[in-house]
């Protein structure tokens, strides 16, 4: 095995063209957990800890906030960068793990490894967030939604690197929440839910919500919205988005829960969700 | 009081402490001695195979591989406590998925994993049985084919996959039903726990140029290790010497046999030290569980409230090698009739092998299967007839001047104590009537616990040392419980010395007296008890030269605080132990040694008062525990919360009631983990989820800050200074008290254990909505 | 091909090199190689916080990072919290409190416990058993430790 410690995006691209099966190393959290028990031995590991320009948050004029793939968990979940609509992206960095999680792992590993349990991929495809991407020989952008391709599959090809996420500012006057049950405290999810509200007068004039650890990737079924706009998001509006959505999860059975209980529990997860966010767009608007 | 002075009864942080809270103390794993190997294990993929051949060439090949060992290189030996059924590594045959086949020693521990999956093992694959229905099934695969040959400690009727089938009853079981007013009967499930303790197995071995074997290990006790050693590696003990350095927790998981014959193997056929430690995952496919158990129960009562009879059928999955599990089996069957004055009972229990990683001793004993099913019961026929669950437990409590079970009566009722202490403390009927905030339920429950501390041997020696210091040999292994601490208040407040006068001799097989082991919640009454006798010969001794230095009778001298001996009634006639342990050691008698050896000689099942077969104790004092547990309930999740827990105990006297909180606390947390989240799970023979990312236990937000100890202390007449001990018993109660909290809460009640959120919510959405 | 990394790390307020493989963990080149024993390895998949250490001031996981990855960082292990024989304010409530059994998983709590106090000196019970949420115990039951990173809260953060 090789080690790589590159430190500028330019390096790091150019190793990983020239290394068939190089693995980044951004946290080590899941990759590091993975080599230590034998599932992955891969043939360098390139650093990305020292490349410049990695790190950090950065929120536009127009609103946009932008993490850099190295940001920490816990810099998310510390930043009062995101807050309306793309609040629940920090919502649910403070739910990762724990700690000393929150300290090692980077938002762009996680949406790497792509986990459907895990909380940044409901709570990105929520926000509508855009994963930049880089390899040697271009940059392109692609919604989140699109980037999820599967259990533990994304859209990045051999040597791209997740460079960014972008959250849009999004709609005006929204709040939003992220909400997750799990078996018990800091463990992936049995079930999450990702909403975005807007209301006007107490009716929903703007909605988008997700789910997780429900299919292979983050369930967003447009119907399901539709239920909600328009609506003044009652238990009965509520939960006829909860059908809709579960009828579109295919979730599996194991440790965590069986399928059959993840799909008992969305809409109440998905409700409950509804209502911190409600609550917080009624406080903005 | 100064707590180093007035020992007994004092909050004494434990002695280790400054060694464990700096990173200083040295655990096995930490060991490191001048040459040492390290090794690694492969594990058998099958549940059931016969292993026709090894190739250990391409292994060997490795550089930096020093040597290899394959059941070949192990004799025939077998050990094991009851059944002695396990040789030092499979041989033969491998009877469960992960089974240890063949290790390396290696220059460091890269080397040796990738080497160990170079080692070629040829294997005849066997129908495999996943169950005790399954094993018990006609023309079932066996397990053990020459099961009768054992060696069988007890004479257990073994016979094809059944290893234990025990009995205790009393009374006329049928005739009694007839005179019930409410009978329950139903079946109940338990899973498989995994110890969990957060240090995997591990053990350093090293022969001299003698052939002298020396094993540190994580262990309960060192004397089960040798024995162990000695019988399946055909070493004299004589030749074998165990040592305990400091252990990182054990719950009964370490009490028997780990990774020391591996270490062992390798170390006499590299000549080198050997190093293992378990990976996590290597520990819970290879080391054991607690019995899972299928529980018939049958349980009737006046409409008073009067208990009249139970029924039991215990059926434990005893997995592939016996271990601890006829204990497990028969104290389990002992315990299922509750804490109760039960006239007629007929308890069963047997213990089945089966392809599965083994099961073995784990804080409770077979205690926690049984009250799952036991103490739903007692609720069950409170609800039945309209009486208020503790009430019922009063009402049945064993009392003096009347028969509680197998022959045995109490002094007092200290169960009864127990529960009108958690009654006051809990405010029970206040909350026995809140109800939840909308979306929640919330309830309250009771368990009652029954347990005993005792069994077998132990001894002590004291030394008092030159200076008039002393040393304290127990060979009691400490495993986090704080019995170091707790045996030096004992000894020091014997001997009239200050705790920081006694040192704590580590156990060393060479040096220690006998000791059974850490088990059985019985350190600090059994091994207590040595050291007081211990005491009172050094304390004979030092009165006698005493008496010769000053001229006087022994009978006018009495011990003094501080070490000294004193003339009675003239306060500065004294002398200090150093003058007379001087005296002893330079002029005349020989250096001051007490010594002391016991076998539990306590109240035992009297076999002319009952039905007792195949039970394998003596037994132990009796003690008991009550549980409250408050808890809420997610109706929309099924997610239980516990959130406060009061916990009575009875156990005659905290010798150190800091220590005493410390088991209780992390007893009842270990028990919320049985309850809610923890299940080992098997994918045919293979351990599905042998890692703590899938397999649960609670953390800090998953375990309640609200534990109120209740220590209910009344001398017991046998116990060394009327202590009787507490490891064991708090871990029981939390299963059973939230099952009938939930009970009382939403009127459902789970008979299966883990009462995970999803058993909840299917539960409640079947339940008409009652309340 | 194998590259062999060779790393200065200043471990508890000294300078300490190593040569390490690429896979090697911090938790590994401390315990195995620099024999820093203290900091201990209970699971190695970054969940039961026993190897918690200090990396630049944060608590990590020794078992998931990557040693070669941490050339020139400062690091703090259970051994570098008392002053000669003077305990940290945390390891003495521990010890006053009785929070310590088996004594394992301590050398991850106390360093858990210690970040926790440098990023909230007044921490809350809830935000202490959150602070202290990634580093399971299977002796205590929490409610020592927890009371004793309350004790140590109320006597100052040293």
């Amino acid at each position: 095995m090789k080690f790589y410690q590159p430190t500028t995006l330019k390096q790091a691209l150019k190793v990983l063209a020239n290394e068939d099966d190089a693995r980044c190393l951004a946290g080590g959290a899941t990759l590091v957990a993975m080599m230590n028990a034998n599932l992955l031995a891969p043939s360098a590991l390139v650093s990305l800890s020292a490349v410049k320009g990695l790190a950090g948050i950065t929120r536009r004029k127009n609103g946009s906030v932008t993490i850099g793939a190295m940001t920490r968990h816990q810099a998310v979940a510390d930043t009062a960068a995101l807050d309306g609509g793309q609040r629940l992206v920090r919502e649910a960095a403070a739910l990762i793990g724990h700690p000393a999680i929150r300290n090692m792992g980077t938002i762009g590993g996680s949406i790497s490894h792509a986990d459907p349990a895990a909380d940044y991929p409901t709570a990105l495809v929520t926000a509508n967030a855009t994963v930049t991407i880089e390899n040697s020989r271009a940059k392109r952008e692609i919604d989140a939604q699109n980037f999820f391709t599967g259990y533990l599959e994304t859209a990045l090809e051999p040597g791209d690197i997740v460079v960014a996420v972008s959250i849009p500012a999004g709609v005006a006057g929204a709040g939003s929440a992220y909400e997750k049950f799990a078996r018990v405290q800091g463990d992936f999810a049995t079930v999450s839910a990702g909403v975005v509200l807007a209301l006007e007068k107490g009716v929903c004039r703007h909605a988008r919500i997700a789910v997780g650890g429900c299919a292979a990737t983050p369930i967003r079924v447009a119907a399901a919205e539709a239920k909600l706009v328009g609506s003044r998001l009652q238990d009965s509006a509520v939960a006829a988005a909860g059908v809709l959505l579960a009828a579109a999860c295919d979730p599996i059975d194991d440790f965590r829960g069986s399928s059959e209980y993840r799909l008992m529990i969305l809409p109440t997860i998905l409700a409950r969700a509804v209502s911190k966010a409600r609550v917080r767009a009624e406080t903005v608007s | 009081m100064n707590p180093y002075i007035h020992p007994v009864g004092a909050r004494l942080p434990r002695l280790e402490t400054r060694e464990k809270i700096t990173g200083r103390a040295e655990y096995t794993d930490d060991l490191v001695r001048p040459g040492m190997l390290h090794a690694a294990i492969l594990q058998s993929p099958h549940a059931h195979a016969r292993i026709i051949s090894y190739d250990t060439t391409r292994a060997l090949a490795v550089p930096g591989v020093i040597g290899v060992i394959t059941g070949d290189d192990a004799g025939w030996g077998r050990s094991g406590p009851f059944v002695k059924d396990e040789t030092a590594i499979a041989k033969g045959k491998v009877r469960y998925v992960g089974e240890p086949v063949a290790a390396v020693a290696a220059l460091d521990v890269d080397t040796a994993r990738q080497a160990a999956q170079l080692i070629d093992v040829v294997y005849e694959e066997l129908p495999a049985v996943f169950s005790p229905d399954e094993a018990l099934a006609p023309n079932a695969p066996i397990i053990h084919e020459e099961l009768a040959t054992y060696v069988n400690v007890l004479g257990l009727p073994v016979r094809g996959n059944v290893l234990q089938d025990c009995e205790i009853s009393q009374g006329n079981v049928d005739s009694a039903w007839g005179e019930c007013d409410v009978i329950v009967e139903g079946e109940f499930e338990t899973q498989a726990q995994y110890h969990a303790y957060m240090e995997p197995c591990a053990a350093l071995a090293e022969v001299d140029a003698n052939g002298k074997l020396t094993v540190w290990s994580s262990n309960q006790s060192i004397f089960r290790d040798q024995s162990n050693l000695s019988e399946s590696l055909g070493l004299p003990m004589s030749k074998i010497r165990c040592l305990s350095p400091k252990v990182g927790g054990a719950f009964g998981g370490k009490i028997e046999i780990t990774v020391q014959p591996i270490a062992a193997m390798l170390a006499i056929k590299t000549g080198k030290p050997v190093r293992i430690a378990l990976t996590r995952e290597q520990d819970m496919e290879t080391m054991r569980v607690r019995h899972p158990a299928r529980i018939r129960m049958k349980t009737g009562a006046k409409k008073d409230g009067t208990l009249v009879a139970r029924e039991v059928d215990i059926l434990m999955d005893v997995g592939a090698y016996a271990d601890d599990s006829p204990g497990v089996v028969g104290v389990s069957t002992v315990f299922s009739r509750g804490t109760y004055r039960i006239p007629h009972a007929r308890c069963r229990g047997k213990g089945v092998y089966t392809n599965k990683l083994r099961s073995g001793a784990f804080r409770g004993f077979g205690g926690p299967q049984a009250a799952w099913a036991g103490e739903q019961q007692i609720d069950e026929i409170a609800a039945k007839i309209g009486m208020d669950p503790l009430e019922l437990r009063l009402k049945n409590a064993p009392e003096p001047g009347r028969e509680w079970m197998c022959g045995i009566e109490l002094e007092r009722s200290d169960l009864k104590e127990c529960l009108e202490k958690v009654r006051a403390a809990s405010d029970w009927k206040r909350r026995r009537n809140e109800k939840g905030r909308p979306g929640f339920r919330r309830g309250i429950g009771l368990a009652c616990i029954p347990h005993i501390s005792g069994v077998l041997s132990s001894s002590a020696i004291i030394r008092i040392l030159e200076d008039g210091s002393a040393v304290l040999s127990t060979g009691a292994v400490d495993n986090g419980q704080g019995s170091d601490t707790v045996l030096v208040q004992m000894a020091a407040e014997s001997l009239g010395l200050p705790v920081d006068r006694i040192t704590f001799a580590q156990p060393d097989t060479d040096a220690s007296p006998y000791n059974w082991g850490t088990s059985a919640s019985r350190v600090t009454y059994m091994v207590g008890r040595a050291i007081v006798g211990a005491a009172e010969e050094a304390v004979k001794k030092l009165i006698k030269y005493a008496s010769q230095m000053m001229e006087c009778a022994e009978v006018d001298l009495e011990l003094r605080l501080g070490g000294f001996i004193g003339l009675k009634g003239v306060p500065d006639k004294v002398l200090p132990f150093a003058a007379i342990s001087g005296y002893a050691h330079w002029a005349a008698g020989g250096p001051i040694i007490g010594t002391h050896a016991l076998h539990y000689d306590g109240p035992v099942l009297d076999p002319t008062k009952a039905v007792i077969k195949h039970f394998p104790f003596r037994f132990g004092v009796w003690t008991f525990g009550v549980h409250a547990v408050e808890i809420e309930i997610d109706e929309a999740t099924g997610r239980i919360t516990p959130l406060a827990v009061w916990a009575a105990h009875d156990l005659g006297r905290a010798i150190n009631p800091m220590a005493v909180e410390g088991q209780i606390e992390g007893g009842v947390v270990q028990g919320i983990g049985y309850a809610l989240f923890e299940e080992m799970v098997w994918d045919g023979g293979k351990v599905a989820n042998p890692s703590f990312m899938d397999y649960k236990i609670p953390g800090t937000m998953d375990s309640p800050m609200e534990i109120h100890s209740i220590l209910v202390e009344n001398p017991d007449g046998s116990g060394p200074f009327g202590a009787k001990g507490i490891g064991e018993p708090p871990i029981v109660g939390p299963a059973p008290a939230i099952a009938n909290a939930l009970f009382h809460a939403t009127g459902v009640r789970l008979t299966k254990l883990p009462m995970t959120p999803e058993r909840v919510l299917r539960a409640l959405n079947e339940a008409p909505r009652a309340h | 091909m194998t590259t062999t990394v060779p790393i200065t790390l200043t471990i508890n307020g000294a300078l300490h090199q190593a040569f390490v493989q690429p896979w090697h963990t911090l938790l590994h080149v401390l315990r195995d190689v620099l024999h820093f024993t203290g900091t201990k390895r209970g699971c190695n998949q970054g969940i039961c916080g026993a190897c918690s250490v200090i990396v630049d001031g944060e608590v990590v996981r020794g078992c998931l990072s990557i040693a070669a990855n941490c050339q020139g960082r400062t690091i703090t292990t259970i051994e570098g919290l008392a002053n000669g024989n003077t305990l940290s304010n945390v390891q003495q409530a521990f010890l006053e409190l009785g929070a310590v059994q088996c004594g394992y998983c301590m050398p991850g709590m106390i360093i858990a416990a210690t970040a926790l106090l440098k990023r909230t000196p007044k921490p809350t019970e809830e935000e202490i058993r959150e602070g202290l949420s990634g580093n399971l115990c299977r002796c205590s039951g929490y409610v020592k430790v927890v009371r004793a990173v309350q004790v140590a809260s109320e006597r100052g953060t040293s």
